[in-house]
């Protein structure tokens, strides 16, 4: 009898646990969803809100308002851990999820740069903010209140389940994205079809308000709270304290600023890499991260769980360490399998289609060049050049210098190559899972209760929004920097890689140093 | 190990002052060459984000290791 007691209570416990972790799940996942698309749709939102007379100084301004989407996140972090600390965690990542997806579905509904001028860039950089704020609410949060309800030993294989939310996120932001290019077609998807993924976050976030609001706070703010031993003042506790301050300065330095470029690299960076360098047609590029991140998705529970037996710290430090030597040589097999020059072309096989069409005041022409290359992979290049009728205004263009032609690059990869790639950036992921997976238990076993949720969420958002937000800005400002002279290519094209390896190799070097490898025995009380 | 600690503490704190005219004169020097708006955007968030973030926290950071405020997290 006593048995069956204990059983169902157990049971009854694990059911509670799973519930817990599928709620808050749920909502940070979608939070991801929201924040990626921006992200994702870079090129085309740099198109729609900013000037294209200088395509790259679009492209930085979407980046630079990428980034600021991460500078954000610290403040967030700030504003929401306080108020999670005073006033409890559910409501306050309640709040996060609303703002999060409001933001979201505003971005989806704001007029372009040719209609409203210059104050599309200004709504869009606003909401972009309202963004980042709500997402630096929402992942500490989330840890914090599953980490609350786990069992014992058991912390790191149930908060991994909120560390797959990030990498999920971004893969339902690329297959929403893919899906919904491939049903409008690509140019009604960047004319306006883009929208809709911004748009459809608001039933989302309906859905996961709906599930949060049945949630019940976290035992432990409860017992803490009942005992009247809640932080007057997290801020001051979490930042002015000697003791709590050092345990901030561990966990960014020693922690979460290396796993932040890892994490970016392996994903963001690696698509990046796809698209720019290797020149990797659209989809065939976002096909290859969204399989790899599916394949590598369940390692973030395998490392959560092998840190509640083995401890956090080496799991993490070996996953840096390997991340750093491991980085230019995969990029460097990654370059060489989509670079024409080491390829032979069927030269009989190569196609030049030139179009030619007068829209408006403009003489529109289109070059489209076809190419084969006997490994299978097909090249293919499209130029587009608009030059005015009237011949004041062509000169005038043309002493501006701008009467370059737009080129377009793609190519395509034959399947053998395809799963080759595939590989590549999957072993990029597992590095993400093993820096990833374990985090979110060693910074919750580190900080105190009372101001965990404060304390946690700014070294996270640190190191993941800041050191890791602007591998794209700083990796592509250092691949510029090896470019000969305008339109030729960089010299060095893996140069965009020093950032992540410098970042990644200082953290490995000060968490060995430094970073105890026994909080997994320590009391989250 | 506790020694290694401390004598660590002393590079990041170094490393800390260091990067600060470091990235300031790299700024100057790329600025000046090609005052363009994407230098001014790059080297501002560089100058206004991350240099503050990362000499602040490795020059707290090497002061704590150096007093030995990490020997007791073995």
């Amino acid at each position: 009898m006593a048995q069956n007691v204990t059983n169902v209570s157990q049971t009854e416990e694990v059911s509670s646990t799973r519930r817990v972790i599928a709620a808050s799940s749920v909502g940070t996942l979608i939070e991801w969803y929201d924040f990626y698309i921006f992200g994702t749709l870079a090129k085309i939102i740099s198109e729609q809100f900013f000037p294209k007379d200088n395509p790259t100084a679009a492209l930085l301004a979407t980046l630079a308002t990428f980034a600021a989407g991460f500078v954000i996140r610290p403040f967030g972090a700030l504003f929401f851990g306080r108020l999670g600390d005073l006033i409890g965690r559910k409501y306050t990542f309640l709040v996060t999820l609303v703002i999060m997806g409001g933001s979201t579905f505003a971005i989806g509904l704001v007029p372009g740069y040719k209609t409203i001028g210059f104050f599309a860039p200004a709504i869009v950089f606003a909401l972009r903010l309202l963004q980042g704020l709500a997402l630096g609410g929402e992942y500490g949060g989330a840890a914090t209140y599953v980490a609350e309800h786990s069992p014992e030993g058991k912390r790191g294989f149930w908060t991994s389940f909120i560390q797959t939310t990030a990498t999920l996120g971004l893969f339902l932001a690329l297959g929403v994205i893919l899906i919904v290019r491939q049903t409008l077609t690509v140019p009604v998807f960047e004319d306006w079809g883009w929208r809709i993924p911004f748009i459809v976050s608001a039933f989302l976030v309906g859905v996961s308000i709906f599930i949060r609001l049945k949630m019940s706070e976290s035992p432990m703010f409860v017992k803490m709270k009942k005992e009247g031993k809640t932080s007057a003042n997290p801020l001051a506790e979490s930042f002015k304290k000697k003791d709590n301050l050092k345990m901030v300065l561990i966990a960014l330095l020693g922690a979460t600023a290396g796993q932040g470029v890892v994490w970016y690299t392996g994903q963001f960076y690696a698509l990046s890499f796809l698209q720019n360098a290797c020149n990797i047609e659209f989809e065939q590029s976002n096909t290859i991260i969204l399989i790899a991140l599916v394949l590598g998705t369940p390692f973030f529970i395998v490392f959560g769980a092998l840190s509640d037996k083995i401890g956090r710290k080496y799991i993490m430090m070996a996953g840096m360490l390997i991340a750093v030597i491991a980085y230019r040589p995969i990029y460097t097999m990654m370059y060489n399998e989509a670079d024409l020059k080491q390829k032979t072309e069927i030269v009989e096989q190569t196609k030049v289609e030139v179009k030619e069409a007068v829209k408006g005041t403009d003489t529109i022409t289109t070059t489209v060049t076809k190419k084969t290359f006997t490994d299978g992979t097909t090249f293919k290049e499209t130029v587009k050049s608009t030059i005015p009728l009237d011949p004041v205004k062509k000169a005038e263009l043309a002493a501006k210098d701008k009467l370059k032609p737009e080129k377009k690059k793609a190519v395509i990869l034959p399947q053998n190559l395809y799963y080759k790639m595939i590989g590549y950036v999957f072993i990029q992921v597992i590095f993400v899972t093993m820096v990833y997976g374990p985090i979110a238990a060693f910074l919750v076993e580190i900080f105190p209760t009372r101001i965990r949720y404060t304390s946690m969420s700014l070294p996270y958002h640190i190191g993941n929004g800041v050191f890791g937000g602007l591998v794209p800005l700083i990796s592509t400002r250092l691949v510029e920097a090896t470019r000969p002279a305008p339109g030729l290519p960089p010299a060095d094209p893996l140069a965009g890689l020093w950032y992540p390896i410098l970042i990644a190799s200082v953290s490995f070097v000060i968490g060995m140093l430094y970073i105890s490898n026994k909080t997994n025995n320590m009391d989250v009380e | 190990m506790s020694a290694i600690k401390k004598l660590f503490g002393i590079l990041w704190s170094l490393m800390g002052v260091g990067i600060i005219p470091l990235v300031i004169l790299q700024a100057m020097k790329e600025i000046a060459a090609k005052p363009s708006e994407e230098n001014w955007i790059f080297w501002s968030i560089v100058i206004v984000v991350l240099m503050p973030i990362i000499a602040f926290s490795l020059i707290t950071f090497g002061v704590f290791a150096l007093k030995g405020e990490y020997d007791v997290l073995e």
